[in-house]
């Protein structure tokens, strides 16, 4: 093109309607970005500081104590000019040796000692119990919303309150698991309150999540079982079912981020701020419901609002957050991939 | 039909063949079996609604009894007084606020060392000295008096225990121990008489303190500046008005009357609109709702005046701008934002944030904003901030979802017409939308209100509403939440207290606070489809 | 069919000629045509039917003859496709469909009735769909699946259906070496053959085809009509097209259908060459619909 740029009428020309596009456009990408930062920041943070705690420069390279013990106490004290610091089990022991080191000062913070083995536990314990049976009820009541309900009034009823339970806070859910499970059913602070208080939080998003897979499901592999003379059940079970399932399992892996994530409904109904015996330790086999469990969340709360923030106990505070980030983001990583993956296998 | 036909044309296609229990095939019980189970959502809605009334409903008799004694052993009539002494402490505290301001001036602005600024502000001093003084009487008055109130409340108390403690006896079947059990009556009239009786001695007193006060107010200093004198013109002011209100109190006083009935609905009344929470104190409980929601509120709102413009930006960036493979990085990560427990953030706004914005509020170049600097690191704005960030993604998935339904054809016709992309967005896309990012955002506006951990963790927990005479700058004061007041004092209230029933009380409040945006919500959803299809 | 056969037998008392056994043998006998032409298999009579408050069927009236090939045709939405779901109740598994007035008779049977079971009529009122459908399993288990069901478990036995359904359906010669591969690796025509290989393995007396080859290409579209042609000598044979020269190349007989209503119906050769309603004849030559 030998002409001159002004020569054809759709040359592009500087306009103010176009500057303006470009000036918001470069606002609403830095809205966006900044999000992604403000996210990123606060992860960073807590991978960099916590990753102190939790890595170490020698072989094994993870610091196993932190991993294999239960919190202790820190003895911070000056002793023949060396600055000590040391877990409980560890001062007892040394003040056994050296009887005059009792009479240093010394000062102590609870929990900042040892590590986060009962929380691990705890919170593993609750997150298999309460998706365990929220996916039990959450599938049953998605196939029959999706599969046997026919629209009316009861159905909308159904799906109104489905959705008003996604809505109501989870404090709340904790003050009905502590008026329901605690107190009236008298199960004191337990597993199994805690189980059900989580397993009714997350119920709303195992059935959406159901649902939505069991509607993924081309209606033609219904009609082809059911015109081939299958009852409604045989081809829910062997047609419908199985192709259904693995998009609910990946699903409802979100809904385990939000199960081991909430602090506030096993604040009153399962979790205990210190407990020596690991759940296992228990006497008879129904005791194993009825005990109360640490939990790593819970364990944040505590570091974080009742002990003061100091060089002592920010090995167990980045520590314990960076386990837990590590741990909800591994699941939700899981999740994202393997939904995506999961859309581009089947496409019916 | 078919049984107008032969018995052998029955058979065929009869299902009366098939296996049946209870009347019903093995299908018809799946199905039910099914049912129950989609049934367990409205179960536990009622259920949850149940237990908070069950574990709440006795709040109400209960904070009827609290203000009944508050009437009764003479609380009230003791705080008529207390409140008088206390603005008076209030206006003292604005009158050393203005040494703080005159002192600052004349050290600051006209350069003058501290000795002789503090020299200067000699007669200020023994001014503020006199008036804050002058309600000694009064102060001495009112300490003698909740004495003798909180006694009469205590024989009321000790009194009730021993009514439930032979109840006790009684239900056990113990009636001899039953009859053991000593209950004092309390003939109020009786015990209130000293108290009242101090009326006169009071008049003395009020009548001292005016005198005193005017006296005072008489020598008041003229201060260097003239915003200074026009702040000094205003304390005059208040302290008028205060004086104009002391025939009130007398007459208060005078024809308060213990036996006046409290009516049944101040129960409820005290709680909902009651500016105070007040507990385990030693003069008298307050259960009022106000403060609390104030703070949830204020927390919300920040929240939401940051993750609005944020979250649906975002959404309007990543559905209509952004290249393919933009969208497919940022979405995913917004998505794991959400994954981040509240709890860490609770944690990074204590153990980061707190003190990086307190750091920020410091710089004098910042100073201009509001409520600039600050100390108390907790606040609304920390809160507000991390909470803005768990919005975020809620508001952004929803609203990416209404953009994302605009029908093609609409978008095609305003680029077809010539218009820009900018232009297509704003003029067509989000207002066909715009119910959908309404709800979207009333959504998130759940999700913030409902948050306990990072409000419990960063807000600050001060039971107070916050000042709003202070601008903008409020947001940088501590406040304590509906949700973090549950979390914090549940753990530790005695079972079936009055303390107990109205935490219940204020959950029972938020739950039907987000039923409400939630309802909002999806109403707005239901018009919204209409309009399009 | 084993569990179908004594019913049958009771069915079959009521009409003076024995119709062949669906079993092995009939499949053998390919050709016979023993039945006369007047046999009524289904009956319908001033069918009304509603999707919620809209009529969709207004006063069908229709007889289709077993072991014939019965075409119903007509515009889109005239209700062709609604009035073949009634037949399997298909229609059940819609929202708010209802039927106002009228009867469906299958041998004389109500099947609309209270007593009926649904899943019995189903087996022997097979359906083939407009979009080939076949289950993600592999085509051995396509084929197998009624069966299946119905409690075969015999290796022999299955093994020997998917044979004889294959080669009824013509597909045998073109899969029989990846039977065990996924249904949905074949090609569109290769699929709707196998939903009607499934179909016919199961045994029904009637076979309702919807629209069985809009989707496909002009030489998988050839296999099927042949495929229909010679179905019907064993299977009662109802198809809804949009293809008239379909209707004409593999149908006995024509329903024309115009606004849920039946406007003619007699012998495909008729309605193409002689049709008696003028609606028919615009219809049939191409000036509207």
């Amino acid at each position: 093109m030998n002409a001159p740029a002004t020569a054809h009428i759709f040359k592009a020309r500087p306009t103010t309607a176009r500057r303006r596009e470009k000036t918001s456009f470069w606002l609403f990408r830095a809205a966006t970005y900044l999000v992604l930062f403000c996210g990123a920041a606060v992860f960073a943070t807590i991978v960099v500081k916590g990753s102190r705690s939790v890595f170490q420069a020698k072989a094994p390279f993870i610091n196993t104590t932190f991993f294999t013990e239960a919190p202790e106490s820190l003895y911070v004290f000056e002793y023949q000019g060396k600055k000590m610091e040391l877990g409980d089990k560890a001062y007892r022991a040394f003040k056994a040796q050296n009887p005059d080191a009792a009479t240093v000062k010394t000062e102590s913070y609870v929990y900042s000692a040892g590590g986060i083995f009962p929380c691990i536990v705890g919170t593993v314990l609750l997150v298999v119990g309460s998706m365990t049976i929220a996916l039990i009820l959450g599938v049953c009541a998605a196939i029959y919303l999706n599969e046997y309900a026919r629209d009316g009034r009861f159905i909308r009823f159904i799906r109104l309150a489905i959705l008003n339970l996604a809505g109501v806070p989870s404090i709340v859910f904790g003050l009905f698991g502590f008026g329901l499970f605690v107190l009236f059913f008298d199960w004191n602070v337990s597993l199994l309150s805690g189980w059900f208080t989580l397993a009714f939080m997350v119920l709303p998003v195992v059935i959406t999540a159901s649902e939505e897979s069991l509607k993924s499901v081309p209606k033609g592999f219904r009609e082809g079982s059911l015109a081939l003379g299958a009852t409604k059940w045989q081809t829910i079970r062997k047609n419908v079912l199985p192709y259904a399932l693995p998009g609910i399992l990946t699903s409802s892996i979100l809904g385990i981020a939000r199960v081991a994530g909430e602090t506030a409904p096993i604040m009153f109904t399962a979790a205990y701020v210190v407990r020596d015996k690991l759940p296992w330790d228990v006497e008879k086999f129904s005791d194993f419901f009825f005990q109360g469990v640490m939990a790593l969340p819970y364990h944040i709360y505590v570091v974080s609002s009742k002990i003061p923030q100091n060089e002592y106990t920010e090995r167990v505070q980045y520590g314990t957050a960076f386990v837990f980030l590590m741990i909800v983001a591994l699941v939700a990583t899981t999740s994202i991939v393997l939904r995506n993956h999961l859309r581009n296998r089947y496409k019916w | 039909m078919a049984s107008s036909s032969t018995p052998t044309t029955i058979s065929f296609l009869s299902r009366k063949n098939r296996f049946r229990l209870f009347g019903l095939t093995l299908d018809d019980c799946i199905r039910t079996f099914f049912g129950g189970n989609a049934l367990i959502s409205v179960v536990v809605l009622a259920l949850i609604t149940f237990f908070l009334f069950k574990e709440g409903a006795h709040f109400f008799a209960q904070n009827d009894r609290n203000l009944r004694i508050y009437r009764q052993a003479g609380l009230e009539y003791v705080d008529f007084i207390r409140t008088q002494s206390d603005d008076h402490t209030a206006l003292t505290r604005s009158l050393s606020d203005l040494r703080v301001r005159t002192l600052n001036e004349l050290t600051q602005k006209q350069n003058r060392p501290l000795a002789e600024a503090n020299a200067a502000l000699a007669g200020f001093d023994a001014f503020a000295g006199q008036f804050s003084d002058a309600v000694d009487p009064l102060r001495s008055l009112v300490s003698d008096l909740t004495e003798q109130a909180t006694e009469i409340k205590t024989k009321f108390i000790v009194a009730g225990d021993k009514q439930e403690e032979r109840n006790q006896l009684l239900a056990a079947g113990k009636t001899a121990e039953a009859g053991r059990v000593q209950i004092a009556v309390i003939n109020f009239q009786e015990e209130l008489k000293p108290l009242l009786a101090t009326l006169p001695a009071y008049r003395e007193a009020n009548q001292a303190f005016a005198t005193q006060l005017k006296a005072v107010m008489a020598t008041a200093p003229t201060l260097p500046t003239p915003e200074l004198q026009g702040r000094m013109d205003k304390f005059k002011a208040h302290t008028r008005d205060y004086l104009a209100t002391f025939p009130a109190v007398e007459h208060k006083l005078e024809t308060w009357d213990y036996l006046k009935p409290v009516p049944f609905w101040q129960a409820f009344t005290a709680f909902i609109f009651g500016r105070e929470w007040l507990t385990a104190s030693f003069w008298q409980d307050w259960y009022g709702v106000i403060p609390l929601f104030v703070g949830s509120l204020m927390v919300s709102l920040v929240a939401l005046l940051l993750a609005v413009p944020l979250g649906v930006g975002a959404a309007i960036y990543v559905n209509q701008i952004a290249s393919l493979g933009e969208q497919r990085f940022i979405k995913p990560c917004i998505e794991f934002i959400s994954a981040i427990p509240s709890v860490v953030l609770g944690f990074f706004g204590i153990a980061v944030l707190g003190q990086a914005l307190r750091a920020l509020s410091q710089f004098t170049w910042l100073s201009w904003v509001p409520g600039f600097p600050f100390s108390e690191r907790l606040n609304i704005l920390t809160a507000g901030c991390l909470l803005a960030l768990l919005a975020v993604p809620t508001i952004f998935t929803l609203a990416e979802d209404a953009l994302n339904n605009v029908p093609r054809a609409f978008k095609e016709a305003s680029f077809a017409l010539g218009a820009n992309r900018l232009q297509t967005i704003i003029q067509i896309i989000v207002p066909a939308s715009l119910s959908g990012i309404i709800s979207a955002i009333l959504l998130g506006l759940g999700r913030v209100i409902g948050e306990t951990m990072v409000v419990l963790l960063c807000a600050g927990n001060r039971i107070a509403i916050p000042d709003f005479t202070a601008g903008l700058g409020v947001v940088t004061q501590p406040v304590h939440t509906m949700t973090g007041i549950i979390a914090q004092e549940m753990g530790e209230v005695v079972r079936g207290s009055i303390h107990y029933r109205a935490l219940f009380m204020v959950g029972l409040v938020l739950f039907f606070l987000s039923l409400g945006i939630n309802y909002l919500a999806q109403r707005i959803v239901r018009r919204y489809r209409l309009s399009i299809g | 069919m084993v569990i179908a056969d004594p019913l049958s037998m009771d069915t079959r008392s009521s009409v003076p000629t024995p119709r062949p056994t669906m079993g092995t043998s009939s499949l053998a006998t390919a050709g016979d045509s023993s039945a006369p032409a007047s046999e009524i298999l289904i009956d319908i009579e001033h069918l009304d039917f509603f999707y919620g408050a809209s009529q969709a069927l207004h006063d069908i009236t229709l007889q289709v003859e077993a072991k014939k090939a019965t075409a119903l045709i007509g515009p889109s939405g005239c209700g062709k496709s609604t009035l073949l779901r009634c037949l399997n109740r298909m229609n059940d598994l819609i929202d708010g469909t209802r039927i106002g007035r009228g009867t469906i008779k299958i041998r004389d049977v109500e099947i609309n009735g209270r007593d009926i079971d649904v899943i019995e009529l189903r087996k022997r009122v097979g359906m083939v769909f407009q979009k080939s459908n076949p289950f993600p399993k592999s085509i051995y288990e396509n084929i197998t699946y009624g069966l299946r069901l119905q409690g075969v478990k015999t290796k022999a036995q299955l093994d020997e259906v998917v044979e004889r359904s294959l080669r009824a359906a013509a597909l045998w010669d073109e899969v029989k070496d990846r039977l065990h591969a996924s249904g949905l690796g074949l090609s569109g025509g290769q699929q709707q053959r196998l939903c009607i290989a499934r179909a016919i393995a199961v045994e029904p007396e009637i076979i309702l085809m919807d629209e069985p080859c809009s989707a496909l290409d002009p030489i998988a579209t050839a296999k099927v009509e042949e495929l229909i042609h010679e179905l019907k000598t064993n299977f009662t044979i109802v198809i809804v097209t949009h293809n008239m020269q379909q209707a004409a190349r593999c149908s006995d007989r024509t329903a024309f259908f115009y606004m849920g209503r039946l406007v003619e119906y007699a012998e495909t050769r008729t309605i193409f060459m002689n049709p008696g309603n003028p609606q028919t004849e615009a219809y049939v030559s191409g000036r509207f619909g």
